[in-house]
């Protein structure tokens, strides 16, 4: 039976420290065993800026068995499939320990997104890339966070609707935007101190 | 153009799969016992196929994973070894089980490993009938060498072995 005090107990204080992490993780419908985790991108990696969520299943076994964890967003990554999102890392398979949680599971793919170890690869094809070619690797894989990874894909008109009621004109508020990434809170800083 | 399916696809790489078979040298890889071994099954771990004509290799593998420090799998601790942690009484407050992450009560037991880690009796006990080492620091128990399968740990150790089932991947590497 899963232990559904602990997941509980583990929502919770991952969504705590939320601030801090830049991690959490939400329940999908109103059981606990299908999750979404979602990590910031590492920052000084092609990663960055980009939001990842992270589909969870949690098995009956869990905690003493490893949650199940794939990518939902695509990535480019030598150990992500481009295709499945499927992550080849050792805590979620064999070297799982119950003393391990969702969050330091998702703390080590966020670990994994800054030091790819393409030895090891699960998209064979983004591996011999990163090998061979770093600077068409890290130029694909920023492409990939630009398109599929940017919170500010969704809901950017929402965004630019609410600076422009705020009072500044709409050209101005879409290249802000666009200059920080989609964050609107870091937009407005901007287009306040400019 | 983007993942490995997708190349496997493209017609030169098609032609080039199809020359490569009949002169394929086969080796295994596996060479140590995995989790997979312990559950009595026969899929090979992994093996390496080789085109001598260009050095091609493509890797096989049966469980996706080539950490050396990998290779003993999940082996439970040994009976004797579960019962030979010592119960000890719960003096502190506020501290707690890192399996089940419930406190400990004040004045109960706990359980408590050769390297100091404490658990709940329960907790700790499931956990080293599946895999004999401590959550916290992975010290490692002492394993039974016959006695796999055997007893009230079956059920578990099936789990494990349904997780890594299927498993398949399939990685290329070129050198030229
Ligand atoms: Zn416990
Ligand atoms: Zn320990």
């Amino acid at each position: 039976m899963l232990d559904l005090a602990r997941v509980q107990k583990e929502l919770q204080e991952c969504n705590k420290q939320i601030d801090v992490s830049g991690i959490s993780i939400k329940p999908k419908g109103d059981r606990l065993t299908h999750l979404t985790g979602t990590i910031p991108g590492p920052l000084g990696t092609p990663y960055e800026s980009g939001t990842f969520n992270i589909d969870i299943v949690l098995p009956d076994g869990y905690p003493f068995e490893p949650p199940r964890m794939q990518f939902a967003t695509k990535v480019w990554h030598p150990n992500i499939s481009s295709q499945s999102g499927a992550i080849c890392l050792d805590i979620l398979k064999d070297q799982w320990s119950p003393a391990l949680t969702l969050k330091t599971a998702l703390l080590s793919v966020q670990a994994l997104l800054s030091a790819p170890e393409p030895d090891d690869p699960q998209d064979a094809v983004v591996a011999q890339q990163y090998l061979r070619d770093y600077q068409t690797f890290a130029g694909t894989a920023r492409y990939w966070t630009e398109t599929f990874a940017r919170s500010s894909a969704l809901g950017v008109e929402e965004k630019v609707q609410k600076l422009v009621e705020m009072g500044f004109p709409e050209a101005l508020v879409r290249s802000t935007l666009e200059s920080v990434g989609g964050d609107e809170n870091m937009a407005l800083e901007k287009l306040c101190s400019g | 153009m983007s993942s490995s399916e997708a190349e496997m696809g493209d017609d030169q790489t098609n032609r080039g799969f199809s020359m490569f078979l009949p002169v394929i040298l086969g080796f295994n890889i596996a060479s140590s016992p995995q989790s997979q071994e312990g559950d009595n099954r026969t899929v090979p771990e992994g093996f390496a196929l080789i085109n001598p004509l260009d050095g091609e290799m493509i890797v096989i593998e049966g469980t996706g994973t080539f950490d050396p420090s990998n290779r003993e799998g999940p082996l439970p601790a040994s009976k004797a070894s579960i019962e030979a942690m010592p119960a000890v009484k719960v003096i502190e407050e506020g501290l707690e089980c890192s399996i089940c992450l419930g406190d400990f009560e004040v004045g109960g037991e706990a359980k408590e490993m050769p390297c100091k880690h404490r658990f709940h009796s329960g907790c700790i006990e499931k956990w080293l009938g599946i895999h004999g080492s401590c959550p916290v620091c992975r010290y490692k128990m002492p394993v039974d060498e016959g006695e796999s399968g055997k007893g009230s740990d079956g059920d578990e150790r099936e789990n494990i072995g349904r997780r890594v089932e299927g498993e398949i991947r399939i990685s290329f590497f070129f050198e030229n």
